[in-house]
C-alpha cells in the first residue's frame, strides 16, 4: 500500500486522498495512514508554507491572513525517489 | 485466586474502557475522543466461578517506541506476561484497526477480536463475514456493541475458552525473503542472550529501525547479541526495511478484509473523483476557473457594490453633513473644517466607502478556498505554467498575492529554487491586491456601473496575463535553469463552515480598516498640508506646493491621457499604500463642489473620459508596488538592485501598457 501510494503520486504530481482511496480500493483512513508513514519515514516531505509570515511579521495587520495555508504542497524525497526507481 | 489476566488492547477510541466497564461493572471515564485512557487501569470479573483479571490500556496504533501510549501499551503486552489479548477493534474502521492486530499476532500472544461498534457499522452498511475474518486471522472474532453490553458474554466465553485450550497463535505474515534472512540472521543472535521479549519480534523491531529497542538492548548489556547487530547495521544499507515491513503488514490486513467486509461505495469518494474529473481537466480547467471568478466579480459588485455600497456611502456623506454642522456650530478655525472635511470626509471616508466590495470579495474567495476549489485552481495553472516553462508554485503565492502582494512573495519562501522565488517574487507585484479595489470601484462607479464585474474580471485576467508574461521573459533572460518539482494535496470537497469564511474575510478587512486608520490617514493628513500651503496659493491649486510637484511631473502621464496635476500627484501618493490613490483624489477634488450624487465619483466623471479611466486603472494595477512590498522584496531577495528593480520596470510597464491602452484607444474612436 504505501510503494503504492507513493508510486501514484509520483504518476499524478498530487495527492488526492479520494482518489487514492479509489483506485488502491482502500478506505479514507487508511490512505491518510499510509501518507503519513510516508511523511513519518521521509519519503515524502511537507512543504511548510503556512510559516512564512508568523515568524517575522507578527506586527503586521494583515499576518493573520496570510499565515494560512491556501494549498498543502509536498515533495518527493531523495530517498522517496530512489525507492520509486528500484521498484519500476 | 486469580484464573487468568486478560488486557484490552487496540486504537484509541475502539471502545476498550467501555468494555472494560462492561466486563467488570467499574464505572472508568469513558470519553468520545482518542486518548481518554492514558494509563493502565486494573479490574476483576467472575466467571462461571472463576475470578479474571482485566487490563485496560491507553490506545494505540501500533506496537513501537513512537509515542508514550505506544510504549505503554507495548511494554506491558511484552513484559507484563497477560494470558490473553482481547483486541479491541472499532469495526467501521476495521482495516484500520488490523495493522495493531496484525503486530499482535507476530508478538505470538493469544489474540481475541471483539469487533466493536457494530451497531455503528450496521448503520453504515458494513458487513462483515465473521468466520470468514475468524479463518483469515486464525483467532476467535466476536461482534461486540460494548455501550450496550452486547456480545459481552459470548466475547468472556470465548476469551475464557482460548485461554485455555493450548491452541498456539500462528504468525500468519512472512516477509519478502530478504527480510525473512534477516529476521532469521538477527533471531539466531538474539537467541544467544534471554531477552525478555520474544527474539523474532525484536529482530524486526531492529531491521525497523526502532532505535528504543536497540537502546534496551545495550541498557540490559546483552553484548553477544550487540556485537553481531551492529555488524549487521554496518553491512547493510536497511533504507526501506521499515517500509517494506510496515507495507506487508498493510497488505496483510488487506488481504483480511478482501472478501469479508463489505462497506457500500462511498458517495463522497466518488463525487469528489468524478467533479475533479471535470474541473481539473486540462481544456476545461482553466476556462472553469474564468467563469468561476467572473462569477465572483459579478456578485462582488452587485452585492457589495450596488446594495452594501450604497448604504455606506450616504452614511459617510450624512456624518459628513454631521460634522460641517457641528464644526460651524463650535466656530471651529476655518482650516481644522477644511481638514476634516476634505482631508478626512473625502480623503479617508473615500476608502471606507469601498469596505462593502472587500467584504464581499473576501466572502466569496473565503468559500472557494474553504470548499477546496482553490487548491484545483492552484492544480490546474500549475499544469499550465509548468506547460509554459514556469514554476507552477507560483500560481499559490499568487492567489496569496490576491489579497496582499506582501504574504504572497513571504511565501516564496518555501521555494527550494532561487530562480523559482525570485520569477516569483518579481511578478506577484502584477497581482491585484485588495488594496488596489477601492481604485477600481470609484472609476468602475463613474464610468462602467454595469460592466463592474466584467471589468474588475479584466483587469484581475491583465494582471495575470503580464506576470505570466514577465515570468516568460525573466526565466529566459535572467534566471535561466529548471524549475524545482512539488506535488499539490487536493483536499476532498467540503461544505464551507460559516466560522472559517468570516474568519477569512475578517483578517482581510481587519487589515484594510486599520491602514485606513493609519498610513492613509498620515499620507493624506501630510498632503493636506503641502496642497493648502503656502498660504498665500488658493489650497488644492495648482500653485499649491502639491500643485507645482505635480505640474512637473504631469507631462510624463500625457501620452496615457491623464495628464493633470492632481492624478499624477495620486499615484505617487499610491506609493506608501495603495488606497492612498483614491483618498488623494478625493482631498484634491475637495475644492470643486459638487452638487448630488457621490461627491467623488461626480467629480471623476468631471476630471476622466471611460478610455482615460480604463488606462488610470490598468497603470494603477501594473505600477510600482507600495512600499510595504518594496520593503519585502528588499528583505527577501536581500539587494537593493532588485528592490529599485522592481521599483522602475513595473513603473515602466504600468505606463507602456496604460499609453497603449490609450493610444490604440484613441485610435480605434473611443474617447
Ligand atoms: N455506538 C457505539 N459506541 C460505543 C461502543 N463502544 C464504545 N462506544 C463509545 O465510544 C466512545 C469511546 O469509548 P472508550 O471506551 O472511551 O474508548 P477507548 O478505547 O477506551 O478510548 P481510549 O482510552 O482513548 O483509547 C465512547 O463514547 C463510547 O460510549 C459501541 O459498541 N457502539
Ligand atoms: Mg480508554
Amino acid at each position: 500500500m504505501l510503494k503504492e501510494i507513493l508510486r501514484i503520486i509520483g504518476r499524478e504530481g498530487y495527492i488526492s486522498r479520494p482518489k487514492l482511496a479509489a483506485e488502491l480500493n482502500i478506505s479514507k483512513v487508511l490512505v491518510d495512514d499510509g501518507i503519513s508513514q510516508l511523511l513519518r519515514m521521509g519519503y515524502i516531505l511537507e512543504d511548510k508554507n503556512g510559516e512564512g509570515c508568523s515568524s517575522f511579521c507578527s506586527s503586521c495587520s494583515r499576518a493573520k491572513a496570510c499565515s494560512k495555508e491556501v494549498v498543502k504542497t509536498f515533495k518527493i524525497s531523495e530517498k522517496g525517489q530512489r525507492l520509486l526507481q528500484a521498484s519500476s | 485466586m486469580n484464573s487468568g489476566t486478560i488486557a484490552l488492547v487496540g486504537n484509541p477510541n475502539s471502545g476498550k474502557t467501555t468494555l472494560f466497564n462492561a466486563l467488570t461493572g467499574s464505572n472508568q471515564y469513558v470519553g468520545n475522543w482518542p486518548g481518554v485512557t492514558v494509563e493502565k487501569k486494573e479490574g476483576k470479573f467472575e466467571f462461571e466461578g472463576k475470578k479474571y483479571h482485566v487490563i485496560d490500556l491507553p490506545g494505540t496504533y501500533s506496537l513501537g517506541a513512537y509515542s508514550e501510549d505506544e510504549v505503554i501499551a507495548s511494554d506491558y503486552i511484552l513484559t507484563g506476561n497477560p494470558d490473553i489479548i482481547i483486541n479491541v477493534v472499532d469495526a467501521g474502521n476495521i482495516e484500520r484497526n488490523l495493522y495493531l492486530t496484525t503486530q499482535l499476532l507476530e508478538i505470538g500472544k493469544k489474540v481475541v477480536l471483539a469487533l466493536n461498534m457494530i451497531d455503528e457499522a450496521d448503520k453504515r452498511k458494513i458487513e462483515f463475514d465473521i468466520p470468514g475474518l475468524e479463518q483469515k486471522l486464525g483467532i476467535p472474532v466476536v461482534p461486540t456493541i460494548a455501550s450496550k453490553e452486547i456480545g459481552i458474554k459470548e466475547l468472556i466465553k470465548r476469551t475464557v475458552e482460548a485461554m485455555n485450550n493450548g491452541v498456539v497463535t500462528k504468525n500468519p505474515l512472512r516477509y519478502n525473503d530478504t527480510i525473512e534472512h534477516h529476521i532469521d540472521h538477527l533471531t539466531k543472535a538474539l537467541e544467544k542472550v534471554n531477552l525478555p521479549y520474544p527474539a523474532r519480534w525484536t529482530a524486526l523491531k531492529l531491521l525497523e529501525g526502532d532505535t528504543g529497542i536497540f537502546q534496551k538492548l545495550k541498557d540490559y548489556q546483552y553484548f553477544e547479541a550487540l556485537k553481531d547487530i551492529e555488524d549487521f547495521y554496518k553491512y547493510h544499507s536497511q533504507e526501506n526495511f521499515e517500509l517494506e515491513i510496515i507495507d506487508s503488514r498493510y497488505a496483510f490486513a488487506h488481504w483480511v478484509t478482501e472478501g469479508t467486509v463489505h462497506r457500500p461505495e462511498e458517495e463522497v469518494i466518488t463525487l469528489t473523483d468524478k467533479i475533479d474529473k471535470i474541473i481539473t481537466s486540462r481544456y476545461l480547467g482553466v476556462p472553469i476557473f474564468a467563469l468561476i471568478m467572473l462569477l465572483v466579480f459579478q456578485l462582488t459588485f452587485k452585492i457589495g457594490g450596488d446594495i452594501l455600497g450604497e448604504y455606506l456611502a450616504s452614511i459617510i456623506e450624512s456624518l459628513g453633513g454631521l460634522a460641517e454642522t457641528f464644526l460651524a456650530y463650535i466656530n471651529a478655525p476655518g482650516w481644522l473644517i477644511a481638514f476634516i472635511i476634505d482631508g478626512i470626509i473625502n480623503g479617508v471616508g473615500a476608502v471606507i466607502e469601498f469596505i462593502p466590495i472587500i467584504v464581499v470579495l473576501y466572502l466569496l474567495l473565503g468559500f472557494l478556498e474553504d470548499s477546496g476549489y482553490m487548491a484545483r485552481a492552484a492544480y490546474v495553472w500549475d499544469e499550465l505554467m509548468r506547460r509554459l516553462g514556469l514554476q507552477g508554485k507560483a500560481f499559490i503565492s499568487m492567489i496569496i498575492g490576491f489579497g496582499c502582494n506582501v504574504p504572497g512573495i513571504m511565501s516564496t519562501r518555501t521555494m527550494d529554487n532561487q530562480k523559482d522565488k525570485m520569477i516569483t517574487t518579481l511578478i506577484i507585484p502584477f497581482m491585484s491586491c485588495g488594496a488596489k479595489l477601492p481604485i477600481y470601484s470609484v472609476f468602475i462607479a463613474a464610468f462602467f456601473p454595469n460592466h463592474g464585474g466584467l471589468l474588475l474580471f479584466l483587469l484581475y485576467a491583465l494582471g495575470i496575463i503580464i506576470g505570466l508574461i514577465m515570468a516568460k521573459i525573466y526565466s529566459k533572460a535572467l534566471f535561466p535553469g529548471k524549475s524545482s518539482y512539488f506535488i499539490m494535496e487536493l483536499p476532498s470537497y467540503r461544505m464551507p463552515t460559516l466560522k472559517n469564511i468570516l474568519r477569512n474575510m475578517w483578517d482581510n478587512v481587519y487589515g484594510f480598516i486599520e491602514r485606513a486608520g493609519t498610513i492613509i490617514f498620515a499620507v493624506i493628513t501630510l498632503l493636506w498640508v503641502v496642497a493648502v500651503l503656502p498660504v498665500s496659493a488658493a489650497p488644492y491649486s495648482e500653485f499649491s506646493i502639491l500643485g507645482r510637484i505635480g505640474t512637473f511631473i504631469a507631462p510624463l502621464f500625457k501620452p496615457a491621457g491623464f495628464g493633470t496635476w492632481q492624478e499624477a500627484v495620486a499615484l505617487f501618493a499610491g506609493i506608501p499604500a495603495k488606497e492612498a490613490v483614491i483618498g488623494t483624489l478625493g482631498m484634491l477634488y475637495a475644492g470643486e463642489y459638487l452638487e448630488g450624487g457621490n461627491f467623488l465619483v461626480n467629480a471623476i466623471q468631471q476630471h476622466f473620459t471611460p478610455l482615460t479611466a480604463l488606462s488610470y486603472m490598468v497603470m494603477t494595477l501594473l505600477y510600482t508596488p507600495c512600499a510595504a512590498v518594496l520593503g519585502t522584496v528588499k528583505k527577501e531577495t536581500n539587494s537593493r538592485k532588485w528592490t529599485i528593480f522592481v521599483a522602475l520596470v513595473n513603473f515602466a510597464i504600468g505606463w507602456l501598457v496604460a499609453v497603449i491602452i490609450f493610444q490604440i484607444g484613441s485610435l480605434l474612436g473611443f474617447s
